[in-house]
């Protein structure tokens, strides 16, 4: 069992960030507008934090993954696929897991 | 908040098509809030904390990342850090709605609070004179949702004996699908090739500490590149 105060605090921190970060643009709409350095960052930092979210979460995967990381590859490539091609987010992320799951309990 | 000069638009809400507009959200909150509650309850937290998640901080990657790093024994200081940079992205969403804050002041703080990627989607094609109670109406509706899916995740796994290897997965094809959206939208590659980058060399020089020195590298190249002032548009005067 994972400790509830620990969850809790960490729970608490998490919604204050995020609601923090959903409320800045409110507070401080003029600074952010007029930055032309902000307005730059938010065009540049999306993809980039994203494609490191990912490469880090697949890296992770695949280090507990003895058999090398094949399903991991399958599972973002079914994934990134099906994303491209028809803008279903459930439909993308149910079917790479479900293929991973897959693979993982009876190939590798 | 309907001006006096507007008349009724067109599209002004009913109670009942925002249901219609949130049936959308629906199908997808519910069975990822599901998977969410699930993999929660498996990794060790109580049902009652992995609800409370979903109706406090209401974020899903960043709750799917929280139950991975509680699960290692993460501190504080490195979750909050992980939630600031997943979800640094509704900063920019915020800018966009500045004209449509409900004016009543508890229904412009729930409206921010909850300020989804998918809520934030559904709000920027309701009509612009959309009321205060609309406005809340559908934010409370998807927040409905994503708590309902977390709840019946969570019974699930606190039932279910079974340990499917892998279920895991879906956080990284999440990001992936958030990946694939930034992409689609992004007007040339560099983010990804600096990302890409960043995170080898940072993997190289302190492989403990990698996402965060990546992110911090990201940041300071994002910082130096020079903006493309065409698609910035000019900075609006006033």
């Amino acid at each position: 069992m994972i400790d509830n105060g620990y969850a809790l605090s960490a729970i608490a921190a998490m919604a204050a960030v995020t609601f923090g970060l959903r409320a800045l643009p409110f507070l401080a709409a003029r600074w952010l507008q007029k930055s032309s350095r902000v307005r730059a960052l938010g065009q540049f930092l999306p993809l980039a934090v994203m494609s490191l979210l990912l490469a880090h979460t697949v890296l992770a995967n695949a280090r507990d993954n003895p058999a090398g990381p094949w399903a991991e590859l399958a599972g973002v490539g079914l994934t990134m696929g099906l994303q491209w091609r028809w803008r279903q987010a459930l439909l993308s992320i149910l079917a790479g897991t479900a293929l991973y799951v897959v693979l993982r309990n009876h190939l590798w | 908040m309907p001006s006096p000069q507007a008349p009724e638009a067109p599209l002004a809400q009913t109670s009942l098509s925002v249901l219609s507009l949130s049936i959308p959200v629906a199908m997808g909150y519910v069975p990822l809030g599901m998977v969410y509650g699930f993999l929660a309850v498996q990794a060790g937290l109580s049902i009652w904390i992995t609800v409370a998640a979903s109706v406090l901080v209401f974020a899903g990657a960043a709750q799917f990342m929280m139950v991975s790093m509680l699960a290692a024994g993460l501190p504080i200081a490195a979750i909050a850090a992980a939630t600031l940079v997943l979800n640094l992205r509704h900063m920019f969403y915020g800018l966009s709605l500045l004209k449509r804050l409900p004016s009543r002041l508890s229904a412009r703080w729930y409206m921010v609070f909850g300020l989804t990627d998918e809520t934030y989607s559904v709000l920027t094609t309701m009509a612009p004179n959309t009321s205060s109670r609309h406005v809340v109406l559908l934010t409370l509706l998807n927040q409905c949702w994503w708590v309902l899916g977390s709840a019946l995740g969570a019974l699930m796994g606190a039932r279910s004996p079974i340990e499917l290897l892998g279920l895991d997965f879906a956080l990284a094809a999440l990001f992936t699908v958030l990946a694939v959206e930034q992409w689609r939208t992004a007007h040339n590659s560099a983010p990804l090739w600096v990302a890409l980058i960043s995170y080898a060399v940072s993997q190289w020089l302190a492989p403990t500490q990698a996402l965060a020195l990546a992110i911090g590298l990201s940041v300071l190249v994002g910082l130096l590149w020079p903006a493309n002032q065409t698609l910035l548009g000019p900075a609006p005067h006033d």
